[in-house]
């Protein structure tokens, strides 16, 4: 109990055992193709006999892990493509920066080692320094990028020590960073903070080809002192040790300037770096995960409006949405028994392509879940599963393509892929006659006309506003807009073909024919209704309309509203908020407050809001606390706690009216035992609400009374 | 979360008044009773007392835990997943994570920091955490020691940045190899400071390293900052309320009534008195008497105290007073207060009725 650590216990040989061999069966089960028929009935053997639980349970992990590792990966790929330019740009100047220090002359090997002499004073001695502004207040998301920056000058021949606001403490000093990037570039633990054995090792290794890049990825955080002692230190050697500074700057350029002492400031010659914004960030992590649903894992419309909602409001921060990603997709696998339908298709995606994939083989996936998960299918034959399973996914990429022709269009009234995205999967604007033939919009030219058909427009989303913004938009950018539809839309050729008649149209328009009858969309849906034309230019515009009507009432079908999709889609936002916020501030009050829903007594719910001797001493205190103000009298609050946990001594008590020390004397045996049993518990329940927070302790000015810390819900 | 922020208490006034103007519309209830009305049994009868409260509602608790158990698979998968779970809710969760840990993390070495003690020595959790990470990986590839890379030093000989190198590496070369760090009360009074927050949080971001969590304080989120939270901790929250009383997290906590009170206050000065040489007690005395024949004066001016001293022979001099003073001021034995006329006076912080128990004391 009092020590302060110990092993509980050593892991388990014999079952790590058992568990190897297991996952053999996964992978095993896995490479199995459909032609394989030997093993098939092996499998069937398997089956049939005792069922391994803890063979679903590494078949979950290895779905979650390839879904997630995907998902990880496709992550990377955005977030690289998206700094990449801005890398690029760095590793220039770090070239050139460097270019510039040699060209001050190169120092004698001895000169180089030695502090003194110091180089003459003509020498220039400015230290090169980006600064990189991160547009982002959260340094939490740039830590990374700081990262694979490191990583690309690395690759590119530069040697880079990262060093953050902790190196840059006042308890450790210059001397705590100057070990810190020691023990970066010379891959060792040195003991002795001297910059000279910097010197001699960039020497020693013959390293004079390479720059030394510092990168600080927080400028803010670090301590200004020893920050500016640095770069005071670090210029005096910078032709000894060509060091080249890159600084993460939270706020804005001036900063550094504000930040850093003077005698520093003018050692710097800056220059300046900005990173994309987080929403820019955000925007492509959605498309490339979510929308091109590159796992085809994919969140219900409430779980999609909690991840917008905390990102927007909680905390703002890229790091902290991909964080809420993969706790959905982990809870996706531990609580739907059929995701695991999904790992089993990506493993086949993987190797064939999807649209490969049999109904037969979908049918095997179901027929392997084992038997308490196809309970509850029991009524679906397990082809009518497959063939929905085949349908899910063609209606899933129509959803895709739609919404990311919508967020093309929308990119010319700088709609946010977020909000469009949480619009587009809300289930309640897809109503019955959402899903009706191309006839019904016909002769629509105003955006007015069409928001008023449709249910999901007429709430005044995302689409609205695209669908107003396409009626205005000139022609240049139309046709821009319809050649990258064209392109988004190459494989899906039911949407495709719409494209290709926008297209066409869109030639007619440029060869000034636009009198001439062309076959626009409207034209197509319905020959008897003529199309209203105020203006000849205006013509593509409501073709363009009328296209976006085509998707949303054809193909823009939530997955929610979709068979099966439980296969592929999370929706429980209750229990992925309660994984991702603990809120403990007020739940343990919650607890204390409602402490018999949570253990289900029936004698104490009946109750209702008084309190009775039954209940748990703190929950008891703490209702009697609320009674308080912030101070609580220690005296009158044992009192009252003593009248509920007694309430048949209570009587007696106001009978007699005296004060209790002169009672206490004349209680008998058993009395006092039951007065000290209540003031145990009254200390007892004291320290617990201690523990968790919800009170402090006497002070010495008020010795008599505690002090309540949290206060309402 | 400190007891003793006098100077907080102004700042948090204003905020805290707000609330409850908010909350109690101004029925909050006025007191000036006194702890010392309420007549406490003895300290040691009172500590036997608490030890022996009868439980309640052990079955509904007992169905409690029962129902968590159904969860263990599920915290397994998400350990496995790479992230750490955080219990929090009220009651001791310790037992209840111990079970966990015993019963669903057997394939794992797990390794349990009792965060509830006052000192604990971050390095030597980190040490063992390498150990068990070594032991665990030579079994697992059951080949012959000598194939295995040389461990250079003994763990315990080495750096913090080399352990958690360690702990972080791929020395192990399955990816579901790691050694489990259950910290009970993480936001303990042992574990509460700054750096080992850090040290923590860098160990549960190392690769081999799984960390499950417990914490009481509704305050403890605020131990962390965006970084730990998302990058290194990783937590997975999960509400965990058991009700079991808070036994041995609460055992370094002072007992309410026992503290502060008359019996107490008299036990630990004559302890204290006890142990100072017999001329000390003899000037404690002195002053003692002195206080009790004038209970309307602020207390004995120094002065007067070095004279009536200096008549019974108990010192020779100023500084031999002093000397005593100091030992008293420390204890807490005596206090000094600016008399009304400038100079100092000397009081003992007792009421008349302890004061005169613990003459009696110390007279035996």
């Amino acid at each position: 109990m009092s020590t302060p650590f110990f092993v509980l216990h050593k892991a388990s040989s014999s079952k790590k055992d058992r568990k190897s061999s297991g996952q053999g069966k996964v992978r095993k089960k896995t490479n199995l193709s459909p032609s394989s028929p030997k093993n098939r009935d092996k499998l069937d053997a398997e089956s049939s006999g005792e069922f391994n639980v803890n063979r679903y349970e590494e078949l979950r992990v290895e779905a979650f892990e390839f879904v997630w590792s995907k998902i990880e990966s496709t992550i990377k790929d955005v977030l690289r493509g998206i700094n990449s330019k801005i890398f690029n740009e760095l590793h220039r100047w770090v070239r050139e920066s460097f270019n510039a220090i040699r060209s001050y002359g190169e120092p004698s090997f001895l000169e180089a080692t030695r502090s003194f002499p110091l180089v003459t004073n003509a020498t220039p001695r400015k230290l090169f320094t980006g600064f990189v502004i991160t547009k982002n207040m959260e340094f939490v998301d740039d830590i990374l990028t700081f990262e694979k920056l490191g990583q690309l000058l690395q690759s590119h021949g530069c040697c880079v020590a990262n060093l953050s606001s902790l190196d840059f403490s006042v308890k450790n000093g210059i001397g705590g960073c100057i070990k810190s990037l020691l023990r970066q570039f010379l891959m060792a633990n040195v003991d002795a903070a001297d910059i000279s054995i910097l010197a001699s090792w960039y020497r020693e290794l013959g390293n004079s080809g390479t720059p030394l890049v510092v990168v600080i990825n927080d400028l803010e955080q670090c301590s200004v002192s020893v920050l500016s002692d640095f770069i005071l230190m670090l210029s005096e050697w910078i032709v000894k040790v060509p060091i080249i500074l890159i600084m993460g700057v939270a706020t804005t350029i001036d900063s550094p300037e504000n930040i850093l002492q003077p005698n520093a400031l003018q050692l710097l010659s800056p220059c300046k770096f900005e990173l994309g914004s987080p929403a820019e960030k955000m925007d492509a992590v959605v498309e490339a995960v979510l929308v091109k649903l590159c796992t085809r894992f994919t969140v219900g419309h409430k779980v999609a409006l909690f991840l917008r909602n905390h990102f927007l409001n909680q905390d703002g921060t890229l790091t902290s949405f991909i964080r809420a990603l993969k706790i959905a997709c982990i809870l996706h696998f531990s609580l739907e028994p059929l995701s695991l339908i999904l790992g089993r298709l990506l493993v086949e995606d993987h190797k064939d392509g999807i649209d490969d994939v049999l109904p037969d083989v979908m049918f095997k996936y179901v027929a392997d879940l084992p038997p308490n998960m196809r309970n509850q299918m029991a009524d679906q034959n397990g082809k009518n599963l497959a063939h929905g399973l085949l349908e899910l996914l063609k209606l899933q990429k129509f959803w895709s393509t739609v919404v990311l022709c919508l967020y093309e269009a929308g990119k010319y009234s700088k709609v946010q892929l977020l909000d469009l995205f949480c619009d587009m999967l809300d289930p309640d604007l897809y109503t019955s006659d959402n899903h009706v033939g191309i006839e019904k919009y016909v002769g629509l030219s105003s955006s007015d006309d069409l928001c008023r058909e449709y249910s999901i427009l007429r709430k005044g989303g995302s689409v609205c506003q695209i669908v107003s913004i396409l009626r205005d938009l000139p022609t240049t950018m139309l046709s821009r807009l319809i050649k990258s539809w064209a392109k988004i839309t190459a494989d899906v050729s039911e949407i495709h073909d719409k494209v290709k008649v926008l297209q066409s149209f869109l030639r007619s328009e440029d060869g000034k024919s636009s009198k001439r009858t062309s076959k626009g969309i409207s034209k197509i849906c319905s020959s008897t209704s003529p199309i209203k034309v105020d203006e000849d230019s205006r013509v593509l515009n409501s073709e363009a309309i009328a296209f976006i009507g085509f998707l949303v009432g054809n193909y823009m079908r939530p997955i929610e509203c979709i068979p099966f999709h439980e296969i592929v889609c999370f929706k429980n936002v209750a229990k992925l908020r309660l994984a991702l916020l603990g809120d403990p501030r007020r739940r343990v009050q919650v607890d204390l407050v409602e402490f018999h829903k949570n253990l289900r007594c029936s004698c104490c719910s009946r109750s209702g809001n008084a309190l009775i001797p039954s209940m748990h001493d703190s929950a008891i205190m703490y209702s009697l606390a609320q009674e308080h103000g912030d101070l609580i009298n220690l005296h009158d609050w044992y009192q009252s706690f003593k009248t509920v946990a007694l309430p048949h001594r209570s009587k007696r008590k106001k009978k007699s009216n005296s004060p209790l020390p002169k009672k206490g004397k004349d209680t008998n045996d058993l009395g006092e035992k039951s007065e000290a049993t209540i003031q145990a518990r009254f200390c007892r329940a004291v320290t617990e609400l201690q523990i968790t927070g919800l009170l402090r302790m006497p002070s010495k000015r008020r010795p008599d009374c505690v002090q309540r810390v949290a206060f309402g819900l | 979360m400190d007891n003793d922020g006098e100077e907080d208490e102004e700042e948090f006034g204003f905020s805290r008044n707000y609330f409850l103007a908010k909350e109690l519309g101004g029925s909050g209830k006025k007191s000036a009773r006194k702890l010392s009305e309420i007549d406490v049994v003895d300290e040691q009868e009172l500590r036997a007392a608490v030890s022996n409260i009868e439980p309640k509602h052990e079955n509904e608790i007992a169905d409690l835990m029962d129902s968590y158990k159904t969860m263990y698979s599920e915290w397994v998968f998400q350990l496995r997943c790479g992230f750490g779970l955080l219990m929090y809710g009220f009651g001791s969760k310790k037992a209840f994570i111990e079970d966990f840990a015993s019963t669903a993390l057997t394939d794992y070495s797990v390794i349990v920091v009792n965060g509830y003690l006052q000192a604990i020595n971050i390095k030597q959790v980190v040490i063992a955490l390498a150990e068990a990470l070594w032991d665990q990986v030579k079994t697992k590839r059951k080949t012959p020691s000598r194939d295995l890379p040389k461990v250079q030093q003994p763990f315990n000989s080495r750096s913090m940045e080399d352990l958690l190198a360690f702990l972080d590496g791929s020395e192990a070369d399955e990816n579901d190899s790691f050694v489990c760090i259950v910290v009970h009360n993480i936001d303990g009074p042992g574990l509460r400071d700054c750096e080992t927050q850090q040290y923590l949080a860098r160990l549960a971001a190392c690769s081999h390293i799984r960390i499950v969590a417990s914490i009481d304080n509704v305050n403890a989120p605020l131990l962390w900052d965006k970084k730990m939270v998302h990058t290194q901790f990783n937590w997975c929250w999960h509400h965990v309320p058991t009700f079991v009383p808070y036994k041995v997290e609460g055992m370094f906590f002072p007992l309410i009534l026992a503290h502060g009170s008359a019996t107490q206050s008299v036990k630990t000065a004559t302890i204290v008195l006890q142990s100072l040489t017999p001329n000390a007690q003899s000037v404690f005395r002195v002053l003692a008497e002195h206080q009790m024949s004038h209970p309307d004066e602020e207390g004995m001016p120094i002065h007067d105290l070095y004279s009536v001293c200096r008549e019974r022979f108990l010192i020779s001099s100023q500084v031999t007073l002093n000397s005593h003073l100091t030992e008293f001021k420390d204890h807490e034995l005596v206090k000094i207060k600016r008399h009304s006329d400038g100079q100092d006076c000397l009081y003992i912080p007792l009421a008349t009725e302890a004061l005169e128990k613990l003459l009696l004391e110390m007279g035996q």
